[in-house]
């Protein structure tokens, strides 16, 4: 009973420090709400050059690749609002400390950067939930008649919260090897970009060759655009490879421990060179 | 005319040795802003070798107009482009007075000290892209040449009116580098023939907004079938630029010197 209470205590502890850390983020970024607004202008531009393009493209036939024009529309309205949902900047924040040595100030701290990054992020996508996600998502629906409804609500759920860690993690680890490399804008770009294009949110990834696919597949890039999106249309398909939805979700779970893991790793080498001199 | 080049060569040089003390992350962002700016033609590759097309347009046709944009976005990016990253920071964190004190222009200073190497990298995929669409596609007669370069002429003007207009909002808009995204998402339409717009999107673009003239109205030229309202888009073009040195100069009357 006591082991209990004291467990209890532990989880009451930290959750106050994620909700302190999190509102005090909330309000910091609420100052340049304006900022965060701009979503609202661009991300329909965006997808209003996919509605002309696809358009285009479906004026001679009705399905392509197994999607219709309406499947293919909704996949990049999906991929916008998992997008801004998911969205954060851990890479350049990280790096941006220990450039500057100001990452000396968290070691002193008696909560883990890690998870003091992790809060403030929860804290971003709160203030960006009513900024620029819900507006953006009610922009589909009422002006380009996006349905942005999940086939299964609780796998599309947990498989948005799972891609919301995995972003965090991955982008955690880039911005781990500022301690080897200082300035990482090159790594973090590069990374970025083959994100995007491994993670199908440029295009769906059954677009691309047949080999291409099969290497995709193994990729783990796959479970941070590419696999929510399919959850939430409720089937999953690439390489020629149909999972059902708790198993491609209980694919992104281990791809989630492991990316955990390794971030863990990382970090454990990485710290090591810290000298809090900056650069 | 002279000293202004020599001036503009020193913050070249400069802003090269500067990046030039991270060498590692220079070079791999310049890699990399060469593969960012293939996103577009990547889809439309793709689209093809799915047995899709844009109607009316080959795929190499297609290309090309890419190869102009971005071509025009590899020649402004390093050369003039960094006003708009360099004015915002400035404003940010205080910096800009010292463009307001030097002994030459404030506009002509930002660009001087804009320079912006890893964008080289935009310049290489443009010149890659545009050749190799090209190289696919029927020679243009000589007189499409010249019909061409005079078009993109007004491509990099306009480019340059984007930049000052950009700028000038930094100047107001304090540390808001999502500016470049309003940007992008705008002259996306140009990335692509402009038959697959609506009738009412293509004249906006032509003719109110000046977006096809950075891709699509030079690219017809050299396919020898000119895009219809080219003339238009010119007009537009140069109105567009009067604005933008207007805007400038406005919002640099508006520049408070508090930062933010």
């Amino acid at each position: 009973m006591g082991r209990r209470t004291k467990i209890g205590k532990k989880i009451g502890y930290w959750f106050g420090v994620l909700k302190a850390t999190a509102f005090s983020t909330y309000k910091e970024w609420a100052a340049y709400r304006s900022q965060m607004a701009i979503s609202i202008f661009v991300g329909p531009v965006f997808f209003l050059i996919q509605l002309f393009i696809w358009r285009a493209v479906y004026a001679t036939r009705t399905t392509l690749n197994g999607l219709t024009l309406e499947q293919m529309l909704t996949y990049y309205g999906i991929v916008a609002v998992i997008g801004y949902l998911t969205y954060d900047s851990a890479d350049w924040d990280l790096q941006w400390l220990i450039r500057n040595g100001s990452f000396l100030t968290y070691m002193l701290r008696p909560v883990s950067y890690c998870f003091l990054a992790f809060a403030q992020k929860i804290g971003h996508r709160l203030l960006a939930l009513w900024v620029e996600i819900i507006p953006v998502g009610l922009l589909f629906l009422f002006v380009f008649k996006i349905r942005l409804v999940p086939a299964e609500p609780g796998w599309a759920l947990f498989s948005l919260g799972l891609s919301f860690v995995l972003v965090f993690l991955t982008n955690y680890c880039i911005g781990i090897t500022a301690f080897w490399l200082t300035k990482t804008e090159g790594i973090r770009r590069a990374f970025l970009t083959l994100r995007n294009l491994s993670a199908g949110m440029l295009i769906p990834l059954n677009f691309f060759p047949a080999w291409m696919q099969k290497l995709l597949f193994y990729l783990p890039f796959q479970f941070i655009t590419y696999v929510p999106t399919r959850v939430f249309i409720g089937h999953y398909e690439l390489a020629g490879i149909s999972l059902s939805i708790p198993r491609v979700v209980g694919l992104q779970v281990v791809a989630t421990l492991v990316m955990l893991v390794v971030a863990r790793l990382l970090w454990a080498c990485g710290i090591k060179r810290f000298t809090g001199v900056g650069a | 005319m002279k000293n202004n080049i020599r001036i503009y060569l020193v913050g070249a040089k400069t802003a090269l040795a500067s990046r030039m003390a991270y060498r590692g992350d220079f070079f791999m962002s310049m890699l990399i802003m060469l593969l960012v700016e293939m996103a577009a033609p990547v889809i439309t590759i793709l689209i093809y070798q799915n047995g899709a097309t844009f109607p009316g347009w080959n795929m190499y046709e297609a290309l090309l107009i890419q190869g102009v944009f971005l071509l025009g976005k590899g020649i402004a990016y390093p050369f003039f482009f960094g006003i708009v990253w360099n004015t915002i920071e400035r404003v940010q964190n205080g910096t800009f007075d010292l463009l307001l004190i030097k002994p030459k222009s404030v506009l002509f200073m930002a660009i001087v000290t804009g320079f912006d190497a890893e964008d080289l990298g935009k310049l290489v995929g443009g010149v890659t892209l545009f050749t190799l669409a090209l190289s696919r596609l029927p020679a243009p007669e000589p007189g499409a040449w010249l019909q061409f370069m005079v078009l993109f002429t007004i491509t990099l003007m306009v480019m340059f009116g984007y930049g000052l207009v950009l700028a000038g909002l930094g100047i107001v808009w304090i540390g808001n580098f999502r500016v470049y995204e309003i940007f992008e998402s705008i002259t996306s339409f140009g990335l692509y023939p402009t038959a697959i717009f609506s009738k009412s999107l293509q004249t906006i673009i032509t003719l109110v907004i000046p977006v096809a003239i950075l891709g699509s109205v030079p690219a017809t030229v050299l396919l020898g079938r000119p895009s219809p309202g080219t003339l238009g888009a010119v007009g537009v073009s140069l109105l567009f630029l009067l604005f933008s040195l207007g805007f400038w100069r406005w919002m640099l009357k508006k520049y408070t010197s508090v930062g933010g």
